[in-house]
């Protein structure tokens, strides 16, 4: 009875990680646009589902498809957002980034997903509190 | 290690990019097209008024020159402006758009009449802009000088 009851727990437990894990994907970074937050070369966690329903809130770093070439996907900060204009997206590395400065705010409809986590190099970063 | 970091190695590419060759811009780009259209005016006005075929043919050859430099110092002019120049720079730098459009306005002068006087105002005009890119960066130690 107890035995059934770890395996079911643990049962659970499992289909609640599948769950989250379904939502993840892997994204490698190219560039210097997002230096000193992320590197060339970093892997990053995004939630492809984080914004079914929520929109982006300033701060978060996102992963977009590129208003210039749909088959490109970006990585920039969400800078500000407005319900008419869209979302504003700028690199951190203000320099060395191409981003809404160039191609203006782009569209909710846009966002890829959210980046919560930088995987590697160790050691691992969270965003979500 | 290798395939450790194979396995930990995502499909999928997000890019924290920056268009072109990112972060490498000199105003030289711009001085170097601009140093030849000053060049073919002095040589276009050396040619004086001749009309025998050979100086007809080095004319034309000389005029095709400059058009096609003085298109050059534009887009270069460009790249510096709407690339490299971002919003707060503005604050720092409130005559970079008129001195941009100076520079290409004279630009234009260069392909429009022929005299080395615009060519001189030209070269002028991008030492400014020279300045204000390497102040831009922090940095004091890049001189503006000429190769012709």
């Amino acid at each position: 009875m107890r035995r059934a009851a770890v395996a079911f727990a643990l049962t659970l437990w499992m289909l609640a990680l599948i769950r989250v894990m379904r939502r993840l994907r892997a994204y490698e970074v190219f560039g210097s646009s997002m230096v000193p937050t992320l590197r060339h070369g970093d892997f990053v966690l995004a939630d492809a589902k984080a914004y079914k329903g929520r929109a982006p809130r300033p701060g978060h770093v996102v992963v977009v498809d590129d208003p210039r070439d749909p088959e490109r996907t970006i990585i920039k900060r969400v800078a500000s957002i407005d319900l008419v204009a869209g979302v504003w997206l700028e690199g951190d590395n203000a320099e060395e980034s191409t981003d809404s400065r160039a191609f203006g705010a782009v569209s909710v409809a846009a966002m890829r997903g959210r980046v919560l986590a930088k995987y590697w190099p160790l050691p691992l970063r969270l965003w979500r509190a | 290690m290798k395939s450790f970091l194979g396995f930990l190695k995502p499909a999928r590419s997000a890019y924290a990019h920056c268009d072109g060759p990112c972060g490498v811009y000199d105003p030289a780009s711009a001085r170097i097209p601009a140093e030849a259209v000053l060049s073919m005016a002095k040589k276009i006005a050396a040619l004086g008024d001749a009309t025998d075929l050979e100086s007809v043919y080095t004319r034309s050859r000389f005029i095709i020159i400059k058009e096609q430099q003085a298109d050059l110092v534009k887009k270069e002019l460009d790249i510096l402006w709407h690339d490299f120049f971002k919003p707060e720079h503005l604050d720092k730098f409130p005559d970079v758009h008129t001195t941009f459009w100076e520079a290409a306005k004279l630009a234009s002068k260069n392909k429009t009449e022929n005299d080395p006087a615009n060519g001189d105002a030209l070269l002028a005009t991008i030492e400014k802009i020279h300045n204000m890119f390497w102040s831009a960066k922090g940095r004091s130690d890049v001189p503006f000088y000429t190769a012709g």
